[in-house]
């Protein structure tokens, strides 16, 4: 336990200079995008005087190191500063979208791993068949398909030709669960293909691994049913493997929302980034990334304190 | 030249054979208006604010109608002014303007929109630091109260663009008591007289509106309600309303048309509106400093061939700065800068670039952008002028070119304004903004810009504007291209939608079947 304490104790230990590294990164290269927000904000009428007024009243006059210096004092009292463009509190939004998103990736997870770990139990159980081979291409395809072009795809078949699901939005799932899942449908199931490709993959390799091992064998002498030598000591085994793929898996699909969200017009964390990047509103841009970056932190020390509870050799190292 | 700038009719006739029509005629075609019914817009851009003054976007109008009534308000197809909150309005001498307001009217707080209310929202458009307004303004000295519905106001210059000017963000009127109480909240919490009153907005989501039981226009709004939904790219916005769960999309590219007449339950509305496309020059450097050069680059443009690739004919080539149906368009300049590549290798021949020259265009990376640029970098080839675009986001192009002067041109557009004088003095005064050379190489400029302000009279501001058109156009300040279209799709339970010359969509007059 203490080994597993001090573990978690370095991760925690991580997290500051990982998110000071990321938002400095980010601020520097918002810095390097030509444009400037003032003239947004100065809008159609804009004056050369208006612009200075506007530059000075948001700092945005100050050198580049004073105004990321001023965003992290402010961060680190729990202050996110107000978007330039809303005025709204960056917190505010951020709690407002990152439900939506989330709600987005736990279903992709979830359609991942219901459907890509039979496929890849069913193609580690029978390698080299016809089956192992459809299963295999079809992971493949999943991998190799831009997950935009599914998207489009999907609206057009389900939600334009067959009305089955709506084609744009989202609902908060605390206001309607099943209108919230089905606005997330579609999304989902376009970046799961992905997903379930990589998890049918993953799980089918570590379990052939498995299966073809020496003390699987002394399973079969021992007279064990291949059922009960699957269930009881194959899966246990590749846990750790699939507990991998999905913190992979996790990550890959937070950032995958960006294009998504922006194919199915939803208000999500993506289309806040996007939009904030597009007009430098550098306070919301550098509150996404702070969010996001905690967010992955938090969900990798999550898996390694799984891995620890699987895998008791873990802890020990 | 009646091909290539047909009548308003003639054009809707065009484009969308019988639902254009019936655009064109609601009433006839449409039956009679029924109150009732939320209606659902999909909507490309989520507003700035919802204060008419402290807005900056162009894009805000669609919501700002719903909630704000404005001091004078136009004809949707050829923008003339025409009464609004101001009942009428008169000039006892040409440095006052007298407005008369109507009587009756309260705002969504139940507070009276009367004079003191008016001055109020005057005096802080022209003097609040939070204003983007003030340049329209400019030549108001002072707002007098004169009775309980009327005040004066005082210029410093005669400005007969005063009333199309407050049919505009400065002519929109808030609750003096809201603006007083809620201070910058008001930008997200605004009160107006508007046909509805403002319930909630999501920021890049949605913003809803509802019924103003108290609207002072008789019978109207029919609907009880609008939801306009947030979503950024009109290919989903449009899919949104294929689908159903919008009823009104806007801002549509002509590439969409037949994505829409294969949509079996769409109507497809469409009209000219002010918004150019155009090439704006930076005349304050080299080479486009030369009055010679830059004519050349508006005869090197085959402007109806460029209208018929980019926009496959459903928008007007821009010959001038407004277009053909306006009230103000000079039909004896319509042929002024016609295709003529002859005359454009001359012209730089005699600059002094006889084997051509490199322009450094700054331009924006959307797709239909570059369709312009490619198409432009041909026909500019012909001229010998060797055209070359750097692209980038829209906030990023336009500040690296009128900000920080970069390049020596900007392909981009102008979304127009009621006033054509607003547009002039925007783009080509010496220290307007859209001038990015901050250069005069036209001192008649100003007085001619002057002369459209003095008149009151409709007739007499048209001969001022073409005197005006005649030097911005003879010494090439701008290279116009093409009108935009308003293009709008909805579903066949909406009724009575009108487009207007603005192309900002209004829904006072719209009803839906229940």
């Amino acid at each position: 336990m203490n080994n597993k304490g001090q573990m978690i104790g370095r991760r925690l230990l991580q997290i500051a200079p990982v998110i000071v590294l990321a938002t400095f990164v980010v601020f520097g290269l918002l810095q390097l995008v030509p444009g400037d927000i003032a003239v947004t904000l100065a809008g159609e009428n804009a004056t050369d005087a208006r612009i200075v007024q506007i530059r000075q009243t948001y700092g945005l006059d100050q050198p580049f190191l004073v105004q990321y210096g001023h965003w992290l004092w402010n961060a680190a009292h729990l202050d996110l500063s107000r978007s330039y463009l809303s005025n709204e509190p960056v917190l505010d939004q951020i709690l407002h979208r990152f439900p939506t998103t989330l709600l987005i990736v736990a279903v992709a997870l979830l359609i991942s791993l219901i459907i890509g770990v039979p496929l890849g139990i069913v193609a580690a159980t029978r390698p080299g068949s016809r089956l192992d081979t459809v299963v295999t291409s079809f992971a493949s395809l999943g991998v190799a398909l831009p997950n935009f072009w599914l998207a489009m795809i999907l609206v057009a078949t389900f939600a334009l030709t067959w009305n089955i699901f709506p084609a744009t939005g989202a609902v908060a799932f605390g206001k309607d669960p099943a209108k919230a899942l089905l606005h997330a449908a579609l999304p989902a199931f376009a970046l799961a293909a992905g997903g379930i490709a990589e998890v049918a993959r993953q799980l089918r390799s570590a379990l052939i691994e498995i299966l073809s091992s020496q003390y699987v064998r002394t399973l079969h002498a021992k007279g064990l049913s291949p059922t009960a030598i699957l269930w009881k000591h194959g899966l246990k085994n590749v846990s750790v493997t699939l507990l991998t793929v999905v913190g992979l898996l996790i990550n890959r699909l937070l950032g995958a929302t960006v294009v998504v969200e922006a194919v199915f017009a939803i208000p999500g964390m993506g289309s806040l980034i996007v939009h904030a990047a597009i007009h430098k509103d550098f306070p919301v841009v550098q509150g996404v990334v702070l969010a996001m970056v905690v967010v992955v932190i938090c969900m990798n020390l999550l898996i390694d304190m799984l891995y620890a509870i699987l895998d008791p050799r873990v802890g020990r190292t | 030249m009646r091909a290539s700038h047909p009548g308003r009719r003639q054009v809707l006739a065009l484009l969308g054979g019988a639902p254009a029509f019936a655009a064109a005629h609601p009433a006839k075609a449409q039956g009679e208006p029924r109150r009732g019914g939320v209606l659902r817009v999909s909507a490309p851009t989520n507003p700035s604010t919802l204060d008419p003054m402290t807005g900056s976007a162009g894009s805000d109008h669609i919501y700002l109608y719903t909630l704000y009534d404005t001091l004078v308000e136009w004809e949707p197809a050829t923008l003339e002014p025409r009464p609004g909150l101001a009942e009428s309005w008169a000039w006892p001498d040409p440095t006052t303007l007298v407005l008369n307001l109507r009587q009756g009217v309260v705002f969504h707080d139940g507070t009276p929109l009367d004079a003191e209310a008016v001055k109020f929202n005057l005096d802080r458009a022209r003097t609040d630091p939070s204003s983007n307004v003030k340049p329209d303004l400019a030549s108001l000295r002072a707002v007098r109260v004169t009775g309980p519905l009327q005040v004066a106001l005082d210029l410093l210059q005669p400005d007969t663009a005063l009333p199309l000017i407050l049919s505009d963000r400065a002519g929109m009127i808030v609750s003096p008591a809201a603006v007083k109480e809620r201070g910058s909240r008001h930008d997200r919490d605004p009160v107006g007289s508007g046909p509805w009153r403002f319930v909630s907005w999501a920021d890049n989501e949605k913003v809803i509106v509802t019924r103003n039981e108290r609207y002072w226009k008789p019978a109207l709004p029919y609907l009880d309600g609008i939801e306009i939904q947030v979503i950024g790219e009109v290919n989903t916005g449009l899919r949104s309303v294929i689908t159903g769960q919008n009823d009104f999309v806007y801002f549509l590219a002509p590439q969409q048309k037949p994505i829409i007449d294969r949509a079996k339950n769409l109507v497809l509305v469409s009209g000219p509106t002010l918004w150019c496309i155009q090439i704006y020059l930076n005349y304050g450097r080299k080479p486009l400093d030369d009055v010679r050069v830059r004519r050349a680059l508006n005869y090197a443009i085959d402007r109806i061939a460029f209208n018929k690739a980019t926009a496959n004919g459903l928008a007007e080539p821009a010959m001038l700065n407004l277009p053909a149906s306006h009230w103000a368009f000079d039909q004896a300049m319509a042929d002024a800068n016609s295709y003529d590549p002859d005359k454009a290798r001359h012209l730089l021949a005699e600059a002094g670039y006889k084997d051509g020259f490199d322009l450094d265009i700054q331009g924006t990376s959307d797709q239909r952008s570059i369709q312009r640029e490619e198409v432009l970098i041909e026909q500019f080839q012909k001229a010998g002028i060797r055209a070359k675009f750097t692209n980038g986001v829209i906030p990023n192009s336009t500040t690296q070119f009128f900000v920080e002067k970069k390049h020596d041109a900007y392909l981009s557009s102008w979304t127009g304004r009621p006033d054509p004088t607003q547009t002039y003095q925007l783009l080509f005064s010496k220290d307007g903004f859209y001038n990015a050379g901050r250069a005069g190489p036209v001192p008649e400029l100003i007085g001619a810009l002057l002369d459209t302000r003095k008149d009151q009279a409709i007739a007499d501001r048209k001969q001022a504007f073409a005197r005006l058109q005649k030097l911005v156009t003879e010494n090439a300040l701008v290279v116009p291209l093409q009108f935009q279209f308003e293009m709008d799709a909805h579903t066949a339970r909406l009724h009575g939608f009108r487009p207007n010359l603005l192309g900002k969509p209004r829904f006072e007059n719209v009803w839906l079947d229940t």
